[in-house]
């Protein structure tokens, strides 16, 4: 019993911790201007306000990134998980030459660093026409999210017996009949969790946005927040506080409704991957 | 698979038998159209299928693990093939219906397969594989995964089903007694090649080698490696404290290694010439099974009478069936050299302590 209330102080102190600095967000982004530097600092406004949201809204360009990051992850999201899932099915139930080879080596590009494969990218894109596009971020963000759905996709494939499909093959269903009506329900949560991770990847990203982008009209979140508030002299905080809970929100409410999946994704990842 | 040549007859109940890793459920899945042959033509009422997808070849298919679909209630599962023809509606609910009678399924028919028995799900895999009233019923070790009690009872099931329905059906097991109980022929697998097929009792009565005769029948038959000898014109088999006239051996059968095979319902235990000490009882309820040991290394198996009670380390005495013996070439699937047993008549029979 006391071992317990122990481990339980200790855990909600870790807790505390990790969630102190979210909580200083919030709190920072609904504080007034004149309280943000006070000393000493209060945990609670004294006043709460919405002016830096209502700033952010609606004078500056807080909404054009959001739309181009809802955009870009989107779009990663929807090649990622559309590429990975069929790819993940031949992995698993095609039987051909050098196959876990082939598997291995996908994941062969998380052994360079992104500042590698940056320049390369880089080069290739403008060669292509497509630098500084949307389209582009999403090509650069699947190179290194793909890999790793794959991996995942995979691992919740090999765990959807293959009788199943050989039934519905038996039952005059085609291949991707079969894929459809038998395989894809049974790989549903696979999929979820799989399109989570790629969204947050992609939400989150921010060397390749900054490298790649570099006009407001194609910016992400994290590249034009930065560009937008901080600058060499100055650094907007409260306007950051509020951007940084604005761009917490897809993910909170993501998280809440899909966290069940995405659990199951870490677990899929760890077994096989 | 090696050069296997397999004829089964319309409407016939064949089982595929042999131990795990012999090439039965390949051989299935090649019938099935899931697996390809690499050479050699596979016929289903006369024509070839060997490029025709599975949906194609008019046949259903059983599987182990009943291969429901986990997402579609029982209804949509039985469905489901009917679906892919592109059956009317109408026609889709009178024939799932049907067959939700016959098997008794019309109560769960809006339940999931997890939210059903292993009994009622293989029934559900059946129904599926009913609906569509195929050329051929295939059946991968359908009941392998229920209870003791239950299989007897599917067995029977199933036995009445293919009398009642007429059709084709091939079934793959690894238990001798449900292949033995249901078949019209057994094809008998080991290491990827057909070592016989045949009925029941000619596969338990004159196995064709010596994997058969030691793989059928329950407990299996005595197998005696020893030699063959000619001496005067008659043949004499020759192990650890045994010699005897092996009359019935066919022309084929050379002095050398060999192995005698004796089932044990042809040793009877308590009165005859010979003599061994009782090694092991097992009792069983209504008979005993009790291993001898006859010379120095010798071991025989053999039954009797439940009320029939023995110590171990006890000596009795024996005798063995000499017209029932079976003699192997050497090796794992030596074959047999009995010559036909009609043609053979036999009644010496020496045993020397």
């Amino acid at each position: 019993m006391m071992r317990r209330t122990v481990f339980n102080i200790c855990a909600w102190i870790v807790i505390l911790i990790v969630a102190f600095p979210l909580f200083w967000m919030v709190v920072t982004s609904l504080k007034p201007q004149s309280e943000l530097f006070s000393r000493p600092p209060t945990f609670l406004p004294a006043t709460l306000t919405l002016e830096h949201y209502a700033k952010l809204l609606w004078e500056t360009n807080f909404l054009s990134y959001f739309r181009n990051s809802i955009i870009l992850s989107v779009m990663t999201t929807v090649v990622v998980v559309g590429v990975a899932t069929l790819g993940a099915f031949s992995l698993v139930r095609f039987k051909f030459r050098g196959r876990e080879t082939l598997a291995f080596l996908v994941l062969f590009t998380y052994l360079l660093p992104s500042v590698v494969l940056i320049l390369p990218l880089y080069l290739m894109l403008v060669r292509l026409g497509l630098s500084n596009t949307i389209f582009s971020l999403v090509i650069a963000y699947t190179t290194f999210a793909l890999p790793y759905a794959l991996w995942l996709l995979r691992s919740f494939m090999a765990g959807i017996p293959e009788d199943i499909e050989s039934a519905a093959l038996v039952d005059g269903a085609s291949r991707m009949e079969a894929f459809r009506d038998v395989i894809l329900p049974q790989l549903l949560p696979g999929i979820i969790s799989t399109a989570l991770f790629t969204f947050i990847l992609s939400w989150n990203e921010y060397l390749y946005a900054l490298v790649l982008v570099n006009s407001d009209d194609t910016r992400p979140l994290t590249t034009g927040v930065m560009n937008m508030l901080i600058s060499s002299f100055n650094i907007e905080w409260s306007l950051l506080m509020a951007a940084s809970v604005m761009m917490s929100v897809p993910l909170i409410i993501a998280f809440a409704f899909l966290q069940s999946y995405l659990t199951r994704g870490f677990g899929a990842g760890g077994v096989k991957g | 698979m090696e050069n296997l040549n397999l004829s089964i007859r319309q409407g016939e109940f064949v089982s595929l038998l042999g131990p795990s890793g012999c090439g039965k459920t390949t051989t299935l899945r090649m019938l099935a159209g899931l697996e390809f042959p690499t050479s050699g033509e596979i016929l289903i009422g006369g024509r070839v299928v060997n490029d025709l997808p599975p949906g194609e070849r008019d046949i259903a298919m059983v599987f182990q693990s009943y291969a429901l679909y986990p997402h579609m209630t029982v209804e949509r599962n039985i469905a489901y093939p009917l679906k892919k023809r592109g059956a009317s509606k109408s026609e889709i609910v009178e024939k799932v219906s049907r067959v939700a009678e016959m098997l008794q399924l019309t109560p769960l028919l809006a339940r999931k397969p997890r939210e059903l028995s292993g009994g009622q799900q293989q029934r559900v895999a059946l129904g599926r594989a009913l609906v569509r009233d195929p050329k051929v019923f295939l059946l991968d070790e359908p009941l392998s995964n229920l209870d003791a009690k239950l299989r007897g009872y599917m067995r029977a099931e199933l036995i009445e089903l293919h009398a009642k329905l007429g059709r084709t059906m091939v079934y793959v097991t690894h238990d001798q007694l449900e292949a033995m109980t249901m078949s019209d022929r057994i094809a008998i697998m080991y290491g990827g090649v057909l070592q016989q097929f045949a009925p029941p009792q000619e596969v338990y009565r004159e196995p064709a080698n010596r994997f058969v005769a030691g793989f059928i029948g329950t407990p299996s038959m005595n197998l005696v490696d020893g030699t063959l000898r000619q001496d005067g014109g008659r043949w004499i088999f020759q192990a650890d404290g045994l010699e005897i006239f092996a009359d019935m051996l066919d022309d084929s059968a050379v002095s050398g290694p060999a192995c005698l095979g004796l089932r044990p319902e042809e040793i009877t235990l308590g009165s005859g010439p010979l003599a061994g000490v009782v090694q092991l009882v097992e009792q069983t309820g209504h008979e005993n099974i009790v291993v001898v040991r006859i010379g120095q290394s010798l071991r025989l198996t053999g039954r009797a009478s439940g009320n029939q009670v023995w110590r171990m380390g006890e000596t009795i005495p024996l005798s063995v069936n000499a017209e029932a013996a079976h003699y192997f070439a050497d090796g794992p699937t030596g074959r047999r050299l009995n010559a036909p047993r009609r043609a053979t008549s036999f009644r010496n029979l020496q045993s020397v302590l």
